[in-house]
């Protein structure tokens, strides 16, 4: 597969990452392309989340590259390579409790902002103005992924599947380039599902590239272009939705 | 410079330095069990110290006894501690910050109790055993430091054989290296915690005791001994009990050392300096951090 | 703000940003309080202007821990370091070389600053306890180079004759004008800390204080905003020293002790902490309430230690929480 470095968002290279004795990422080589959905899916303990650790910057690989963009991030911190345009949220959501949903977003905010602390204390017409703007995308944000009666409340007082769509809010307000979403759909109802599908595809189609770890098989159905298939660490399948569904090797790992 | 001197330093680094491991043990158990870094650990120290010297010259109890009724009555303290001050935030949930505030807080707390219950004088205690100095090549080694060194040694013996051998102490070596993990095979990791705490409590008097016949006590002596033995948790990796203790040795022989150079006023900033430096240098200390 | 890629938010239909409802009693509450307070001293003069003078520097002082602690959720037990550095600094160059009071206080402001980078740069990329243990640290070792180093600091004897404050040639050096000069350094700290709050900067901390990983992944660069957060907190304590010298006219080590550590923090979690009213009026009431500056100087601290540990179990969100709960809860 040559995909042109044009089209070529994320590009991970036989990305390897073990702990102790014990190899969680075996060598696993995929693209993400831009407009596209790319879900991988796996048996529980399949390495996904470590995998998602390594693109992220969270876990330094043990070997492999990490290309975005055409450049090597394998070893940028997460705030370099979130500053890059990959952002992600996380399987156990990590909400800023204290704050409410919308504050939540505006923290969002901060890559796509300008200002120290001369500009907090001074507050000059370009910073207040900046604000209200931000003060205005957050709430559209929420109202987006369905949350905008829920702006005001503190983020600690938010349903399960309420804290993951605000991260979901809150990560689309870096504007990513490439957003990684960690199991978007654990504790979600049908319709907040539903809803997360279509917006997945909204953003994709924007232009923005979509990576997404899933157990909602019918959810990566609906929604992915390309689904990466892990078991054990190594990388079993790749391919088009429906090819996967009838892989054989794909069928023995989720049933055998 | 005289080599007699330095050698003389060294010899009592060595002391001290026993002593900074101990309370730096006294810090990992606690950290291991919990994730808590007791700021109270200097209170320990200080009263071990001070509850032997109040049996001894206040209660007229014989020398012996007067130490393993201190050691014990630490101990439970540091139960009650847990208890009292780390328990309740623990189940609450609270930030690590806040429980690290506590911990200070108590310490104040037992210091100032102390000095009501005492006063501001500074208390010593006489010495183990009343004999001579060894003299090994011109350098007198005093006998309370050899019980130092001994007793430590023999401390950190037993403490090795309390961890590997007895269903308590691999009970506690499970909760260091994954709580949830433990819990889910039975293990209690709330007594545990107290355990932690009373074993560091008793750690802290015992090395407390060994160094008053040296040095003296007072009600305001447990920060700086708590500063220096969490120096020596981190030298030795934090979280590895007998990478403190080394990590103590060298903290006390380094600092014997300087105050020989620079006088005996600047030795918190020699130490704070050996602090920065392994900060900056190897955060993770000479061992590798634990886990 | 720059342009965005993304049509995503213009698929969205703009929703009016609303008014965030807000609990009147518990935003004015506090303030009133305060007022009242610092409105008796100014009548009565004398002493109870020298406790509430004490209690508006301590309101400075610890409006900067709060920025690290409250809004940054790290815990550093040095501040009275950087207190007294800036203190010192004003102390000496006044009586000793005979410069101005600000350039004094900005020489200060420097080497405080200098001081916390120094400490915080190295502590502060790894976990908690390494900056708490290295802040108790430096609060001690500053407290040896004011006793030790004599030939400057007059060691335990202290510095005495510091010159009061001049404005415009104008001494403020009664009872009255030093309230009222007081109050105004208060109001500008509360000012700037609500504004930092609400910023860019203010979010990146509260980004931090709820969870490393998440902000982390939005691209905020903890390390350097905890420095920033932590440079702060020392700038306003090095500021609340030099206000100590010039309003008391004398400085000597125990000014700048563990004991200034705990108090601080009794009052922080006594107002609130986290809010910009919180610190003020802890100061305050704590100052206030159990007339600190007389008959039991010895139980001090065993009250506030213990009272700080009521509070961290059983009220962490002290008088501001108290405010808040009074209010009528808002219920769409």
């Amino acid at each position: 597969m040559t995909a042109t470095a044009g089209s070529v968002c994320l590009e991970v290279r036989d990305a390897t990452r073990s702990f102790g004795g014990l190899v969680a990422v075996n060598a696993v080589s995929f693209q993400v392309a831009r407009h596209s959905v790319t879900a991988v899916i796996g048996p529980n303990g399949a390495g996904k989340t470590t995998l998602f650790n390594l693109i992220s910057g969270a876990v330094p690989p043990s070997s492999g590259r990490v290309l975005f963009e055409g450049t090597d991030v394998t070893h940028e911190a997460p705030e370099a390579k979130a500053a890059r345009g990959l952002i992600r949220t996380f399987q156990l959501v990590k909400l800023f409790p204290e704050l409410s949903a919308v504050e939540n977003v505006k923290v969002g905010f901060h890559l796509r902002s300008r200002g120290g602390l001369l500009a907090a204390l001074l507050r000059p017409r370009a910073i207040r103005d900046m604000e209200a703007a931000i003060e205005d995308r957050a709430r559209a944000l929420l109202h987006l992924v369905g949350l905008g009666s829920a702006a005001d409340l503190p983020a600690a007082a938010l349903s399960y599947g309420q804290g993951r769509l605000l991260e979901v809010a809150r990560a689309l307000a870096a504007q990513p380039k490439l957003l990684m979403l960690d199991e978007p759909a654990a504790g979600l109802n049908g319709d907040e599902t539903a809803r997360l599908a279509s917006l997945i595809r909204d953003i994709a189609e924007d232009g923005t590239a979509v990576l997404l770890i899933e157990h909602d098989m019918h959810l990566v159905m609906n929604t992915a272009d390309e689904v990466v298939v892990v078991d054990f660490g190594r990388k079993i399948a790749q391919g088009a939705p429906d090819r996967i569904r009838q892989d054989p090797a794909v069928i023995a790992a989720y049933l055998g | 410079m005289d080599v007699t001197l330095i050698g003389q330093s060294l010899v009592s680094g060595l002391g001290i330095g026993c002593v900074y491991g101990l309370i730096g043990i006294g810090f990992c158990v606690i950290y291991n069990a919990s994730g808590i870094v007791n700021f109270a650990q200097g209170a320990f120290v200080m009263l071990g110290g001070m509850i032997t010297h109040v049996l001894l010259v206040r209660g007229e109890l014989p020398y012996g006894l007067a130490i393993l009724l201190a050691v014990l009555a630490v101990a439970l303290l540091g139960v009650v501690i847990e208890r009292v001050v780390v328990r309740p935030l623990w189940n609450r949930n609270a930030p690590m910050f806040v429980m690290i505030l506590a911990t200070l807080a108590a310490q104040i707390v037992i210091e100032r109790l102390t000095y009501l219950a005492v006063d501001d004088q500074p208390k010593t205690l006489p010495v183990f055993t009343d004999l001579p100095p060894v003299m090994v090549r011109g350098i007198a080694v005093n006998m309370q430091a050899l019980w130092i060194v001994a007793g430590s040694l023999a401390i950190v013996g037993l403490l090795a054989l309390f961890f590997r051998t007895t269903r308590t102490g691999k009970a506690m070596r499970a909760c260091a290296i994954n709580r949830e993990a433990a819990a889910l095979q039975g293990i209690p990791v709330h007594s545990m915690l107290a355990l932690a705490f009373a074993l560091s409590a008793g750690l802290g008097a015992i090395a407390g005791i060994m160094l008053t016949p040296t040095q003296y006590t007072a009600f305001d002596v447990g920060v700086p001994f708590a500063i220096s033995g969490f120096i020596a948790a981190i030298i030795g990796g934090f979280g590895r009990p007998f990478g403190a203790f080394l990590g103590g040795l060298m903290l006390g022989v380094v600092q014997a050392v300087a105050i020989l150079f620079f006088g005996a006023g600047l030795k918190t900033v020699v130490a704070l300096s050996i602090l920065l430096l392994f900060l900056f240098v190897r955060p993770s200390g000479i061992l590798g951090l634990a886990k | 703000m720059t342009s965005s890629p993304s049509t995503i938010l213009r698929k969205a239909f703009p929703v009016p940003a609303q008014p965030a409802p807000r609990g009147r009693l518990a935003a004015v509450a506090p303030w009133l309080v305060a007022a009242c307070i610092v409105g008796y001293a100014l009548v009565a003069g004398g002493y109870p202007a020298t406790v509430v003078g004490f209690a508006l520097i301590y309101a400075v002082f610890v409006s900067g821990l709060n920025i690290f602690m409250g809004l940054t959720a790290q815990v550093s037990f040095g501040q009275s370091a950087f207190a007294a550095i800036g203190g010192y600094a004003s102390a000496i160059l006044t009586t000793q070389h005979e410069w101005g009071w600000l350039p004094a206080m900005v020489a200060g402001l420097a080497a405080a600053l200098a001081a916390a980078l120094a400490i915080g740069y190295p502590t502060l990329r790894l976990k908690g306890h390494y900056l708490s243990m290295a802040t108790l640290a430096i609060g001690l070792i500053v407290h040896e180079i004011a006793v030790e180093w004599e030939s400057v600091t007059l060691g335990y004897l202290g510095i005495s004759g510091v010159p009061p404050i001049d404005i415009a040639g104008y001494e403020v050096s009664s009872d009255r004008a030093v309230l009222i000069m007081l109050s105004a350094c208060v109001v500008a700290t509360a000012l700037a800390v609500a504004r930092i709050r609400s910023s860019r900067l203010g979010r990146a901390f509260a980004g931090i204080a709820g969870s490393e990983d998440a902000a982390r992944a939005l691209g905020i660069n903890v390390a350097r905003y905890k420095l920033v957060s932590f440079l702060l907190a020392a700038a306003f304590a090095s500021l609340s020293g030099s206000l100590f010298v010039h309003v008391v006219g004398y400085v000597s080590p125990e000014v700048f002790s563990l004991h200034m550590v705990i108090l601080s923090f009794t009052m922080l979690y006594v107002g609130g902490i986290g809010t910009v009213a919180g610190p003020v009026i802890g100061a305050l009431v704590v100052s206030v309430l159990p007339e600190t500056f007389r008959s039991f100087r010895d139980y001090q601290d065993l009250a506030y230690g213990a009272a700080l540990i009521l509070l961290l179990i059983y009220a962490p969100r002290g008088l501001a929480g108290l405010f808040a709960a009074l209010d009528t809860r808002r219920k769409p």
